[in-house]
């Protein structure tokens, strides 16, 4: 899927969620200014009041679709986007806002929160796959700005971007950390995909695999689990911390693992 | 006439306009906020302790911050955490690095164009090159500090229950110094552009309300003040403001609540900070403030955005004086509080850049969540802003469609509205 067009058309666009993966791209900075001079930004509402084009060469896209309206629009997205990328863990995998699927009350949520339920969307949380073809997925809660930024310069460069599949615990003990699951920790660094650069277990907080799983884990999750039972935690403990992000049900082999990390010519 | 914006960009998350006025009476003026609701004191419950900031850090990614220690302040309070006095240090820090961050991005990135007719921020980049590097500066300084202390600039997690995972050494401490002392001359010079702009000539009565410390410009802790437009005031804790605080829902747009205190809509964000706390504010600020001419307590609420600017340059001197003082701190020797899990039921607040940030817990025995609450600032401010826009509407109707649109727009980007804030 490179992007051979002398100017590629790129825009940023959001369901719903917390935004932070559109400020990550804000903070390239200069790096996005010079990106910026390259391409043409036919789309994003963050900076421009209005769309510059209807369709566009690449769509980075963060958020869940949660009102009708979005349901509708992430399709229309899928239309006018040659290469679709969903970013961020809420994209990617659910995000936050998908606890509630595993709870499995959400209308017991929803009358939690409001008195006056009429008319306020509910539906389960899915990843942007789960309702049209994604080609590429950037995850992460926030994305790594700076694997955005190389993705990016390769695809438009016509070449080939892969997340090398390693662990966390890779860039972790490069960066010389005490283990935190040896020293008794809830973490799950082991099964999920590095990249990020390791910053929780990096300030003494575990992983709780907002990147997803690794492509291939294997026993390596029902062995971690094993540790973390040695530990003291039990089955629930070890959900709730695999639920956080939405990931459970791509750890545990019930969705595609969402991180197919290569794109194809 | 029936006026309708579906789309209004430059704001954090999706929100449009709908107005309408018969014979001269304004019979809507609706702020339709376009978000999905997350549900996020729904899920919060039965989530542990730990996690729970964590998990509201995502209500907002530019303004994690916030959520993350109002959150942790409300857990503190219902479980008796005491946290010492350099724990309490660095969360001003990691504040004013987030007002600063949060601040330069509305007020460069979101607000300016409107000043100048620009519909893309690019063109103005183009236009204002230095201006450019001055936000782009303040917003690395304020990203540098949030990622040393906090451990990640977005959605910061070296704050804890109790203290911090992990506490900075002296020389992360003076490379914040050096970029703050850098950042100081592009703050001023951002905030004095702001300081002489023309800002439209809205005048309307309105109540306010923010923290107020006698010590200091509060932005972490303090009492509420609220003061009301027939110049009544009340001082009271910030669990007992909030216990008041009544939030209802609209039926045209029922995903986002309302607030009222005292059976009206109130400001909270930099201007209502500013008409409470003007005095406390640093030497550079105050000069930013006095070339604006504005006095305070203004009731424009247009001005929100010279506050904003004028905060930007007291925060960043703020960051100089604080870590300039540290000297009497041993953040190498600090121990985080000593606590136990327990039931009980607590309240934070915190001035986020937009306003006042409410937060209440009840535990339980475990410190398990059972109960949660959490008011933003930008669903407090929605009812001013549908106020503000009701009393503006007969004027505006005189105007051609295209102006009347971009004033509303305009007004909207001034109150720096957060919507997936406001909806969570």
């Amino acid at each position: 899927m490179p992007l051979r067009n002398k100017k590629p058309i790129i825009a940023v666009l959001g369901m719903t969620c917390c935004e932070g993966c559109r400020v990550a791209i804000v903070d390239l900075g200069e790096r996005f200014l010079k990106l910026a001079g390259h391409i043409i930004v036919g789309d994003f509402p963050f900076i421009q009041e209005h769309a510059k084009k209807k369709s566009f060469d690449l769509t980075f896209i963060e958020g869940t679709p949660i009102l009708p309206s979005q349901i509708e629009e992430i399709k229309e997205i899928r239309r006018r986007s040659k290469v679709l990328v969903p970013i961020g863990a809420c994209a990617c995998l659910g995000g936050i806002q998908e606890i509630k699927n595993y709870r499995g009350d959400k209308e017991n949520c929803l009358q939690y929160v409001y008195k006056n339920v009429d008319q306020i969307a509910n539906p389960d949380i899915k990843p942007i796959s789960a309702y049209v073809p994604v080609d590429f997925e950037l995850t992460g809660c926030p994305i790594n700005k700076d694997e955005l930024f190389e993705f990016t310069k390769k695809i438009l460069a016509g070449d080939v971007f892969r997340v090398p599949q390693r662990p966390i615990c890779y860039e972790c003990q490069r960066k010389q950390n005490e283990c935190l699951l040896q020293k008794g920790l809830p973490c799950i660094g082991p099964v999920i995909l590095g990249g990020c650069g390791a910053p929780c277990p990096s300030v003494g907080y575990p992983c709780d695999g907002c990147r997803g799983p690794l492509q291939k884990t294997g026993k390596n999750f029902d062995n971690l689990k094993k540790i973390l039972n040695n530990h003291g935690y039990n089955e629930r403990e070890i959900e709730m911390i695999t639920e956080r992000f939405g990931g459970r049900d791509q750890i545990e082999n019930k969705l595609k693992p969402q991180n197919t990390n290569e794109n194809k010519n | 006439m029936k006026i309708k914006i579906d789309h209004v960009a430059k704001i954090e998350g999706h929100g449009g306009f709908i107005g309408e006025i018969v014979k001269g009476d304004v019979k809507a003026a609706i702020f339709m906020v376009n978000e999905g609701a997350r549900l996020l004191e729904g899920i919060l419950r039965d989530r542990h302790y730990e996690e729970a900031s964590q998990i509201a850090a995502r209500i907002c990614g530019v303004c994690p911050v916030v959520h993350t220690l109002t959150s942790i302040k409300a857990l503190e309070d219902a479980m008796d955490v005491a946290v010492a006095s350099e724990t309490i240090y660095l969360r001003k820090l990691l504040m004013l690095g987030q007002i600063i961050n949060s601040h330069a991005l509305h007020l460069f990135f979101f607000s300016l164009a409107d000043f100048f007719g620009d519909k893309d921020d690019l063109a103005l980049i183009k236009k204002f090159p230095s201006y450019t590097k001055n936000a782009l500066q303040i917003r690395e300084l304020g990203n540098f500090l949030i990622d040393k202390i906090g451990g990640r600039s977005i959605h910061p997690l070296a704050a804890e229950i109790g203290g911090f995972k992990k506490w900075p050494t002296e020389e992360t401490l003076n490379e914040i110094l050096k970029m703050a002392q850098a950042a100081l001359p592009s703050a001023i010079r951002l905030a004095n552009l702001f300081a002489r702009l023309k800002y439209p000539d809205l005048q309307t009565s309105f109540n306010w309300a923010s923290l107020v410390n006698e010590n200091e410009y509060a932005i972490y802790e303090g009492k509420v003040r609220w003061n009301g437009k027939n110049e009544e005031e009340q001082i009271i804790s910030e669990g007992a403001f909030m216990k008041l605080i009544n939030e209802f829902q609209i039926k045209a747009n029922p995903q986002t609540k309302r607030s009222h205190f005292e059976e009206e809509p109130y400001l909270v964000g930099a201007l209502a900070r500013l008409n409470n706390n003007a005095s406390l504010l640093n030497l550079e600020a105050k000069k930013i403030l006095e070339l604006s001419g504005v006095k305070l307590p203004s009731r424009n609420p247009f001005h929100n955005i010279l506050g904003q600017a004028v905060e930007i340059a007291h925060c960043v001197e703020e960051i100089v004086t604080l870590i300039g003082q540290r000297k009497e701190l041993k953040l190498s020797k600090v121990k985080n509080a000593q606590w136990q899990p327990q039931i009980g039921r607590g309240y934070g607040a915190i001035e986020a850049p937009r306003g006042l940030l409410f937060y209440s817990y009840e535990t339980k025995d475990n410190g398990d969540i059972k109960e949660c609450n959490i008011i933003t600032p930008t669903a407090q401010n929605i009812a001013r802003l549908e106020e503000d826009l009701k009393a503006w509407l007969p004027d505006l109707s005189k105007k051609a469609s295209r102006k009347r649109e971009n004033m509303i727009k305009m007004l909207i980007r001034s109150y720096d509205p957060c919507l997936t804030c406001a909806t969570h």
